[in-house]
């Protein structure tokens, strides 16, 4: 999963930093401001990409230790935020019906997604990213109805 | 077609077209208001339009039938792709049907069908005769009474015994007193209406209708012209001006009240909330009548919501929130509102006969974390502190008195509000009784709760506090409960004992 969360965030910056670096030299050679402002925006620009870069490489990991999951009887009880903390709880029995999905990059980690849907509104789908393909089909099957006649 | 497949209403293609032309309603005002002397090309061209569209709608008339089959209704559309639609009768929540003048003069109705899930309707008929209602209406609910006569499917020799096991049981009804009430304490139509006036101002579309209608430079047309500018700017001793300036506002208020009134009216004329067997069922409006249907077991919160105002006069309001259909924006049919405005202590009376299960006196609440108060004061002041510093900046530092007011009204907020905040759990919902000035007391059941979520800002963290929020279906934004402020340790106990009642409960649509 980190090593995911690290391609995906590097990947960002390196878009994110062309960008701005073309916007950059476009500003610089269009405009006639004094020479300070394009100083300054030379150094915004190199904080922000910065910025990306650190978050890019370290959020991963600090991530990873905030965020775990639980899958028993009840339900699924899913742990993650840093800084703005969130414990979702999805019983069992408001399951409406579940999708394991994996984009390009999550194939070739072996990755996957679980997303849970329920009929509520806020949390319509829930989400647990970064998962084992195998043990997201596994929690799926565990989701699954048991009985013919389950809460539906 | 099979003998029993039932076509609309073949006055449908009317209601179709009409349905239609009201998108080249607002182009066309434009174009005739608008443009003065564009000539007829525009309208022509528009009218030209509609033809091939009519005989898209007569088609479409004959190609729409729907039938009752083996617990299912299966309605069948479509010109070159044929679509069937298969909807189980057990998954129909609400069926609501919606007359304007025109459809109670020709007795056709427009009925919307909603499931769980999503805010559109699932199948809308435009335009079903009355009979077919009425059908309709057995067929997906006079499955669920208790059929005392004990046959099945046979309408003709159950339908008396079905009609008297579900006799309408008044519950409220609204005179025009209390739409009155209503329509001082709520302000809606007059924001709607001052809204449209503004549009149509600005864009000079009034001058020129004016213009055509009433001929040139009129004196009268400038009045309210001529008093902004002698307010504002004119000659004349200062009192006199703020009188008038004063008299002007309090007119132009009366004239907001009265138009809320009147709109109200319009609205909820005839407003009638009533039991029938397992369903509540509201009928309201003048020109254009609804009635909607909310089964009992498919309300997943109940609000008592009260403002200023509505305290005042000793009223409340009270909304539920079923699933599908968040706000019912489409067409007006409002079925959220169960008493829009209801005397408050007929509250327990009518909470008992939609939440039979909670015992109002009886519940237990509980207060929320002793230092919430701070943090909530903390604030208000931090947000009127950033909405004074550009004031003061501005305006030099007498500002600071208002600065002082402001704070002062925010410790006001803050202790009302944390005075009021509690919560309760039953052993069939939770509550949550809140707000300051525009307050609310909201009931979800358990069996209706969806996913349960704690959630730890860093404040939240700091102060060793934490918030429960519980998730249903088709919940509003303010509707919701929500439960700020709690200590950690009731949080995360409140959370795992919702979450398993949750998973205890089964989940019926």
């Amino acid at each position: 999963m980190i090593p995911f969360s690290r391609t995906v965030g590097w990947i960002t910056t390196a878009v994110i930093a062309t960008g701005l670096f073309i916007g950059l030299v476009i500003f610089r050679l269009s405009s006639d401001l004094p020479g300070w402002v394009t100083a300054l925006a030379t150094v915004g620009v190199v904080l922000v990409v910065g910025a990306l870069a650190w978050s890019a490489q370290f959020w991963p990991a600090i991530e990873y230790r905030h965020a775990s999951y639980r899958v028993d009887g009840d339900g699924l009880e899913i742990h993650r935020g840093v800084i703005w903390r969130v414990v979702l709880n999805v019983p069992r029995s408001r399951v409406q019906h579940t999708d394991v999905s994996q984009g390009p990059l999550e194939r070739s980690y072996g990755l996957g997604t679980l997303i849970v849907y329920t009929a509520g509104t806020d949390h319509a789908q829930v989400m647990l990213r970064g998962l084992d393909r195998a043990d997201a089909l596994a929690i799926r099957d565990h989701l699954l109805p048991r009985e013919a006649d389950d809460a539906v | 077609m099979t003998p029993s497949d039932q076509r609309l209403h073949p006055l449908s293609i009317l209601f179709d077209l009409g349905a239609q032309a009201k998108a080249f309603l607002v182009p066309a005002l434009f174009v005739f208001f608008g443009a003065g002397s564009a000539g007829i090309g525009w309208e022509a061209l528009g009218a030209l339009m509609l033809i091939p569209y009519a005989g898209f709608v007569i088609a479409r008339y004959f190609t729409f039938t729907y039938r009752y089959e083996a617990g299912e209704l299966v309605i069948r559309s479509g010109l070159l792709v044929r679509n069937e639609r298969h909807i189980p009768l057990a998954r129909i929540q609400n069926i609501d049907a919606v007359q304007n003048v025109l459809h109670r003069l020709l007795g056709v109705v427009e009925v919307r069908l909603q499931t769980g899930g999503g805010s559109e309707p699932e199948a809308t008929l435009r335009v079903l005769p009355l009979a077919a209602l009425e059908d309709m209406r057995r067929q997906v609910f006079g499955q669920r009474v208790p059929a005392a006569a004990g046959a099945e499917g046979v309408e003709g020799a159950d339908a008396p015994a079905q009609v008297a096991a579900s006799v309408p049981h008044a519950l409220l009804a609204l005179p025009f007193r209390e739409i009155v009430i209503y329509g001082l304490v709520h302000n809606r139509g007059a924001l709607v209406i001052a809204a449209v006036l503004g549009v149509v101002w600005e864009t000079g579309l009034f001058e020129g209708a004016a213009e055509r209608v009433l001929g040139p430079a009129r004196p009268g047309r400038a009045v309210l012209r001529e008093m902004a500018a002698t307010v504002f700017g004119g000659a004349g001793p200062v009192a006199s001006r703020v009188v008038l300036g004063l008299l002007a506002f309090v007119a132009l208020l009366v004239v907001i009240r009265l138009l809320s009134i009147a709109w109200a009216f319009v609205r909820l004329y005839g407003f009638r909330l009533s039991r029938v067997g397992e369903d509540l069922r509201t009928e309201y409006g003048l020109l254009t009548r609804v009635v909607a249907t909310i089964p009992l077991r498919r309300i997943q919160t109940v609000t008592v919501r009260d403002g200023p105002l509505h305290r005042l006069f000793g009223r409340v309001s009270v909304r539920v929130t079923t699933a599908g259909g968040a706000e019912g924006t489409d067409g007006g049919v409002q079925r959220e509102w169960l008493a829009p405005i209801l005397p408050a202590d007929r509250v327990p009376e009518l909470l008992r006969e939609v939440l039979p299960e909670v015992d109002l006196a009886g519940v237990a609440w509980q207060r929320v974390h002793p230092r919430a108060f701070g943090r909530e004061l903390r604030v208000s002041l931090v947000v009127v502190a950033l909405i004074c510093a550009p004031v003061v900046a501005a305006a030099g530092w007498w500002a600071l008195a208002v600065f002082a007011a402001l704070a002062a009204w925010a410790a006001l907020s803050a202790h009302r509000l944390v005075t009021r905040l509690a919560w309760a759990t039953t052993d069939a919902v939770v509550c949550l009784r809140s707000g300051a000035w525009l307050r609310y007391v909201s009931f979800a059941r358990f069996a209706k709760i969806q996913v349960v979520a704690l959630h730890e800002s860093p404040f939240d963290r700091r102060s060793g506090m934490a918030r429960v929020r519980v998730d249903t279906a088709g919940a509003g934004d303010a509707y919701r409960v929500d439960i700020p402020y709690l200590a950690l340790d009731t949080a995360r106990t409140v959370h795992r004992e919702l979450a398993r009642q949750a998973a205890t409960t089964a989940f019926k649509w």
